[in-house]
């Protein structure tokens, strides 16, 4: 389950993707490249957030025809609220940089 | 020829759980738009890593349950225990009305209502299982019917909340609340949103406290576990409801074996009072068995422990122990609201997609898996 207090790094950026295409649908691998995400860490991370009503997901027929539909989401008004209390991290904070150890 | 992405997305497809196959066949379905090779595998076995993990972890889960429940274990699904649970409680309120001096046609109504309740149940089951479960417009279609019945059902001491049925007179909020509740942690849209909103302004109209205190808990946990727009409309019209029945006179007199019964029941003698306990402590035997963040369970037993709290602080109907084939009725539909067709730790993980569930067109993924299944 996701708290708001102990959000892992890659969901803090999927939040902040999502969050970025302003209430916009957004589609998996365009996620995974802005997040920088692999798929075996972005689906699960989908999933938890829609279990918990911080995300909308359908299937939407595609653009170009002839071309299957494929599965959108965006962020619910609670999940834009969790992104906006949980933004990306530096990739090594003062926190959470490892310690330096003499040559 | 089949190519190494499709076979990897079937293998994906079937490890997966169940409750995950939707989210295979997005994933699959995202891998057909990428262009570049090398990263259309990285993605599809990214995937398949992903689905492997899920396997294993709902293989280990399973492995637990059997150790720890051995009688769920036995491919008993919670929807089956909670059915279990309905009967013998309402086998235990058949004891306490007997012990109690009843009249012999009050156990014999709630029986019957326990066979209605499984028929019942079992319809919504089985068009669950088709698809042609419409839990929104079924969820509104229910809230309407309790309006209605708030606007011109039957009056008793300035109450109206009843439906004379042939002479059978029955209360719908009380059977089709928590169904709704049900049908609602299921569709999440806006009509199963709408229905609850108008029941809570039904109930508010009726006035009943009883239900409405109840349901507003319920939509409090469940806005808890699982926030949005919709959980928090549904809440913000049955706390109004709650606030509204508080206010409203509700002089409703004590019935004999309906309400009351947890306060007077050891007076008919220790079997008596015991199989009012146990018969009402079993309600929240199917809740307290799920995970304890799975909302729908949550939502449940919150609903039911709520109805129990109003039945011992006040006058409303004490559920399935005591006198009244409404709450029978309305315990086994909501029911509903657990998986009736695979155990518990088939379910592991998050819950299936329920806006974007089965794509349109899964042939991409099932065609190869039946290939591979030979």
């Amino acid at each position: 389950m996701i708290r708001s207090r102990a959000l892992s790094a890659p969901a803090r950026r999927l939040l902040a993707a999502l969050a970025d295409s302003s209430g916009g649908w957004r589609h998996g691998y365009d996620l995974c490249r802005e997040a920088g995400l692999k798929s075996g860490t972005l689906y699960p991370l989908l999933i938890r957030l829609e279990a918990q009503g911080h995300l909308e997901a359908e299937w939407r027929d595609a653009e170009e025809p002839g071309r299957p539909p494929r599965h959108v989401y965006r962020l619910t008004a609670s999940g834009m609220r969790l992104a906006a209390a949980n933004p990306v991290r530096d990739a090594l904070a003062p926190e959470r940089r490892p310690a330096e150890r003499p040559a | 020829m089949i190519s190494p992405i499709r076979i990897t997305f079937a293998l994906a497809g079937r490890l997966a759980p169940p409750s995950l196959r939707p989210w295979v066949a997005a994933a699959a379905r995202e891998a057909e738009v990428i262009s570049d090779g090398g990263r259309k595998l990285r993605f599809a076995v990214g995937c398949l890593c992903w689905a492997a993990r899920e396997a294993a972890i709902a293989r280990v889960r399973n492995s637990i349950e059997e150790n720890t429940m051995p009688g769920l274990a036995s491919g008993l699904t919670r929807r089956a225990t909670g059915v279990a649970c309905a009967l013998a409680a309402t086998g235990l309120g058949v004891v306490y009305m007997g012990s109690a001096g009843a009249p012999p046609g009050y156990p014999i109504l709630n029986a019957a209502a326990a066979a209605f309740g499984l028929v019942g149940l079992a319809a919504l089951g089985l068009a669950e299982r088709r698809g042609h479960l419409a839990a929104g417009p079924f969820a509104l279609a229910l809230g309407l019917t309790i309006l209605a019945v708030s606007l011109w059902g039957v009056e008793a001491n300035g109450v109206r909340r009843w439906a004379n049925l042939g002479g059978l007179v029955v209360q719908p909020s009380l059977v089709a609340t928590p169904l709704m509740l049900a049908l609602f942690t299921k569709a999440r849209d806006g009509l199963s949103t709408l229905g609850l909103v108008i029941a809570a302004a039904a109930v508010a109209i009726q006035p009943d406290r009883g239900v409405a205190g109840p349901l507003a808990a319920a939509l409090i946990a469940l806005t808890v576990l699982r926030p949005g727009r919709r959980e928090l409309t549904a809440l913000a019209a049955a706390a109004l409801a709650f606030a509204v029945t508080l206010i409203r006179p509700d002089a409703s007199p004590a019935v004999p074996y309906v309400d009351g019964v947890l306060q007077t029941a050891f007076d008919a003698g220790w079997v008596a009072g015991t199989a009012v306990i146990a018969g009402s402590a079993l309600l929240v035997v199917p809740a307290v068995l799920g995970r304890r963040t799975d909302p729908a369970a949550t939502a449940f037993g919150v609903m039911w422990a709520g109805l129990l709290a109003a039945a011992a602080l006040a006058n409303h109907p004490t559920p399935l122990v005591g006198y009244g084939g409404s709450a029978v009725v309305g315990y086994l539909l909501s029911l509903i609201a657990f998986p009736g067709g695979a155990p518990a730790h088939a379910r592991k993980g998050s819950a299936a997609p329920t806006q974007g569930g089965t794509p349109p067109d899964a042939s991409a993924l099932f065609a190869i898996r039946i290939r591979l299944g030979g």
